[in-house]
């Protein structure tokens, strides 16, 4: 028998009506930890916890902090920048975990989040960019903590609240101990010539573009793991900004002499391989470069691995800058 | 209903040399200008001991290795983008087209995003060749397609930029290695580009302005209409294939040099038909002394514009060039083609 169109239309409209309510997230109440539970504090606000997460996603720079702590991970974000890193064991559960987003916050896959069945979501994304995550569809799944990096240096701190809203401090406490112990070996090698030496950064990060380059002091990414062994970048940033521009600037090429003129060691930032990046090449290549002091008495180092955000990466460019600065014990 | 436009009234030859002569005057200031001042501050006395009497000190390092090259980069690319752009609006009898129109920028923007993605960039020598042979395949396909007429050119040329863009902008997406490459290049800047080799890519641009001049006067023939030219005795299609490749040595070999610059090849001739009126040898000229006064005054409004850092060149051309061409255009009333 036909049905009638006005009746098809009819049912077509409430098919759609009912697809519609059912799709929408925004009423969705927040998931509630089961078990014990505590208040966590994160960058969004006061967050009821589990004490002891069974399934956690990570994202950002909670990837490499809890893969490093053995946390149990269920669902990670791409991370290619931390690969160079870390270490076999890290790298292997990296490789095995599913990805439930990108390398940007953009790129959140909630479908994939949500069939990892999380008991804790940990997104470790710089504020800002918390507004590209739709927070209230995260938290109809799990708890979500977001902590994410302030300053460079603050990796420390950063890494340590994550791996604890994640109930992993006993191994993290442990690389930790393990990176104190060598800085400490480090520092008191080089003790009788770091301190006495005026340290300036050349960078490779952010907003390094032609006819420019980056300056790094103390506190910065290619300078934090360094001072821990006794080196003291120089001078601060001429117009104070927020995050790693609060530590680093991007003055043009030109300044490049008056910057650097007073250094007596100037390290440089090069890729985990040694492969010079471009935007440091262009300054190792200017003629302004070759005019420096530093420069002109050899005193131009290259340090590996200054992306490190965790412990156990940290170590890597301890050992790195322990082997670039080596030279200067004997100078 | 059939308008019929009275023919512009040219200024006289007189006038038009006395304000060249004028041009000329502004273009060797703003260019001493451009060696003497930076985001470091360097005397003017010291300026010119590091022209004439260097000893080797950071300031003489900064004006003969980063300033100096710069503005000569200026002059050649400023005059490049400016002659294009009367070319390209000539041969297409369309007052908003400018060399890009023709696939020449997206041309060189998918060569160096591919050159990227094999690993083809890691030199200003690589990167130059790859943006040449990007700007010229871009420009022979846009001919071979759309030679039949100067609308079907233009089209030609913005479809094949929006498929070159599409594919690009998909490549660096995917590849965020490329993205980060290409980003170095994309943004049109004079600064750091005193490393690249510079010396053949002026000397083509030298060539191609010569072959400007020289083609010049024919142009004004297609300027009156194809019909006009075709009973003066011009040969349309030789003339209009001539000003193709000049078009895309100059505006290639710019885009090459400095990244995509594309405001300069817009309101350079307008701004110059104030002057010179429809006369094609005299916008030529015009041109060839406005582009790089405004590319260096932009040039050095990048360098102080922010208290650290610089602000690309293309920006400011942007900030600079369209209340210009505003204000001509309010003034004046836009001039035909």
């Amino acid at each position: 028998m036909p049905v009638p169109t006005l009746a098809r239309v009819t049912g077509a409209l409430v098919l759609i009506v009912g697809l519609v309510a059912g799709c929408d997230s925004g009423a969705a109440e927040p998931a509630a930890p089961s078990g014990a539970t505590r208040v966590f504090t994160a960058d969004n606000g006061d967050i009821t916890i589990p004490v002891a997460p069974k399934r956690v996603v990570a994202t950002g720079y909670a990837v490499p902090a809890l893969l490093e702590a053995g946390a149990p991970l269920v669902g990670i974000s791409t991370w290619q920048r931390g690969l160079p890193m870390m270490s076999a064991k890290d790298r292997a559960a990296y490789d095995r975990l599913a990805k439930v987003a990108g390398e940007s916050a953009a790129e959140t896959n909630y479908e994939a989040i949500a069939q990892a069945e999380p008991d804790l979501i940990v997104i470790g994304v710089p504020k800002p960019v918390l507004a590209d995550i739709d927070l209230d569809r995260l938290r109809a799944i799990a708890p979500v903590v977001a902590l994410g990096p302030s300053l460079p240096s603050a990796w420390r701190d950063l890494s340590r609240k994550q791996a604890d809203a994640a109930g992993a401090l006993a191994t993290f406490d442990t690389v930790r101990a393990a990176y104190v112990d060598k800085t400490k070996q480090l520092a008191a090698k080089y003790a009788g010539v770091l301190p006495k030496l005026k340290f300036a950064h050349l960078g490779a990060y952010g907003e390094v573009a032609n006819g420019n380059f980056q300056r790094e002091f103390n506190g910065s990414w290619g300078t934090n793991v360094a001072q821990d062994l006794g080196a003291n970048y120089y001078g601060e940033v001429k117009v104070k900004g927020t995050g790693s521009k609060a530590v680093s600037e991007y003055p043009s090429i030109e300044e490049l002499p008056s910057a650097f003129a007073a250094a007596d060691v100037i390290t440089y930032t090069v890729s985990a391989d040694g492969s010079v990046p471009k935007g440091v090449r262009y300054v190792l290549d200017s003629e302004l470069w070759k005019g420096l002091p530093a420069v002109k008495a050899g005193k131009i180092y290259p340090l590996r691995y200054t992306e490190a955000a965790t412990y156990g990466s940290a170590m890597a460019t301890a050992d790195a800058a322990d082997q670039a600065l080596a030279p200067l014990l004997t100078s | 209903m059939t308008t019929v436009h009275a023919a512009p009234a040219r200024p006289r030859s007189g006038t038009r040399r006395a304000w060249l002569v004028v041009a000329l005057v502004v273009l060797a200031a703003v260019a001493v200008v451009s060696v003497g001042v930076g985001a470091h501050a360097i005397a003017p006395a010291a300026v010119l001991r590091a022209l004439f009497a260097p000893t080797g000190t950071g300031d003489d390092a900064v004006v003969r290795h980063i300033r100096a090259p710069r503005a000569l980069l200026a002059v050649g690319v400023g005059a490049a983008l400016g002659v294009a752009g009367v070319l390209v609006q000539t041969i297409s009898r369309n007052p908003l087209a400018e060399p890009g129109i023709l696939g020449v920028t997206t041309g060189a923007g998918f060569a160096i995003t591919l050159g990227s993605a094999a690993g083809l960039t890691a030199t200003g020598a690589g990167e130059l060749m790859l943006a040449v042979a990007g700007s010229v395949l871009a420009t022979v396909i846009v001919h071979a397609v759309g030679r039949g007429s100067p609308l079907r050119l233009v089209l030609t040329g913005v479809a094949l930029s929006a498929v070159l863009s599409g594919v690009s902008l998909g490549t660096r997406l995917l590849l965020p290695d490329v993205f980060d490459a290409y980003r170095f290049w994309a943004v049109g800047s004079l600064a750091g580009r005193e490393q690249s080799p510079m010396l053949l890519p002026l000397l083509a641009i030298g060539l191609a302005l010569v072959g400007a001049v020289l083609l010049s006067r024919q142009l004004d023939a297609v300027a009156l209409g194809e019909t006009v030219a075709r009973s003066l005795g011009a040969n349309v299609v030789a003339i209009r294939a001539g000003a193709l490749v000049l078009i895309t040595v100059l505006a290639g070999a710019a885009t090459a040099i400095a990244g995509p610059i594309l405001f300069v090849g817009l309101i350079v001739p307008h701004l110059a038909r104030r002057v010179a009126g429809g006369s094609v040898p005299w916008l030529v000229a015009y041109a060839a002394v406005l582009g790089p006064i405004l590319l260096l005054v932009s040039d050095v409004g990048s360098r102080v514009l922010l208290p650290t850092g610089e602000v690309p060149v293309a920006f400011v051309t942007a900030f600079l060039g369209a209340p210009v061409l505003i204000w001509a255009v309010r003034r004046y009333g836009a001039a035909p083609l």
